[in-house]
């Protein structure tokens, strides 16, 4: 099956940008990644099983460039994360200093911490994702999730 | 509220304001703008093939008409529906019987910067560009016009280079496994650079 380049920037782009901005932290550089993934899919003649498939291997293509892009030289880095932080409008206090918490993990806590807690895939699933074993992946799913139980304390404590 | 649905939340303050689709469209088109020698060469192969296989069927919609594509090796027919906007969608029957969909298209950059749709001839040649399947027994194949090539143990590192010719016309492509491919007329593209 395939979507319309169309159809699949409706249904996936935010959800991309979420991906990409966790792991670049710039709006900019996060945008940069998602639109050249939109390109490859664009380009590309690329038939895919399922839905299920489709979006994995967005994902995986998003994941990749956004690595690629945070070790380029040429990161536009146009605005701060701060910058960007105060942007955002937040349902609740709290979700401001949850958001803030997952983007001061090392990157490969954040990305396994964001398809596990956003995505909903399980250990297997990232693991399939991210190419990795699934003891990494458990292991940086625990250490992030360690790292995040100190940043939030007592509310971490309360609703997990 | 679990902590999955409190995550969820605090994310869903992140969006993107970009038009992606636009842009893809218009990078999609600028990349063969950049290869004006290429798409001469490809146009030429193909209007010689359109002009012998286009049959005009029923107009719905757009113009919907009967042509004969390549599609894994074999000549076979299928339905193209070419829109107003430059966006095609194409209906093949398989070998096997089952009907294959896909769709596309988009807008051509002219030099002054005005948009404007893609016309057939450039559907057309999209249609017939090389293609990269990875099948269900790990085997990768390179279709092209009739050739059907069995690449899957010439990657080294990743990477496999192949040349191409049809009617005499060369075609460098550059295959990443399962990440993609790029083409060229004239050199292979780096494997750093391609898609």
């Amino acid at each position: 099956m395939r979507l319309s380049t169309e159809e699949t920037v409706q249904r996936y782009g935010d959800r991309l940008f979420r991906i990409a901005f966790n792991i670049c932290r710039n709006p900019a550089d996060a945008d940069d990644v998602v639109q050249d993934t939109f390109i490859k899919y664009h380009s590309s003649k690329k038939e895919f099983d399922d839905e299920t498939n489709l979006k994995a291997w967005l994902i995986r293509v998003t994941i990749n460039r956004a690595k690629d892009i945070t070790l380029s030289f040429w990161r536009k880095h146009k605005e701060t994360l701060e910058e960007y932080v105060e942007t955002l409008v937040f349902e609740e206090p709290e979700d401001s200093r949850l958001f803030e918490a997952v983007m001061q993990l090392p990157q490969k806590y954040r990305i396994a911490i964001h398809l596990y807690y956003y995505e909903g895939y399980s250990v297997r699933e990232i693991a399939d994702i991210l190419k990795k074993r699934e003891n990494t992946v458990k292991s940086q799913l625990g250490r992030g999730r360690m790292l995040l139980k100190e940043m939030l304390k007592e509310e971490w404590d309360n609703e997990s | 509220m679990n902590l999955n649905e409190r995550y969820q939340r605090a994310f869903s303050a992140v969006h993107t304001s970009t038009d992606y689709y636009k842009g893809a469209k218009q990078m999609n088109t600028m990349h063969k703008i950049k290869l004006p020698k290429a798409v001469a060469i490809c146009l030429a192969v193909v209007l010689a093939l359109g002009t012998a296989s286009v049959a005009y069927a029923a107009d719905v919609g757009g113009i919907q008409r009967t042509v004969q594509i390549w599609f894994e090796g074999d000549r076979t027919d299928a339905i193209l529906d070419i829109r107003d906007d430059g966006s095609y969608h194409l209906s093949q029957k398989k070998k096997d019987g089952t009907v294959r969909e896909e769709g596309g298209g988009g807008v051509a950059i002219e030099p002054d910067g005005k948009e404007r749709p893609l016309t057939e001839d450039e559907i057309m040649e999209h249609l017939n560009e090389p293609d990269v399947s990875y099948q269900d027994d790990g085997t990768v194949w390179v279709y092209y016009y009739d050739q059907a090539l069995d690449i899957t143990d010439k990657f080294d590192n990743g990477v496999c280079y192949v040349k191409l010719i049809h009617d005499g016309n060369e075609l460098y492509l550059t295959v990443k496994y399962r990440d993609g491919y790029s083409f060229s007329p004239n050199r292979y593209i780096s494997a750093d650079n391609g898609n």
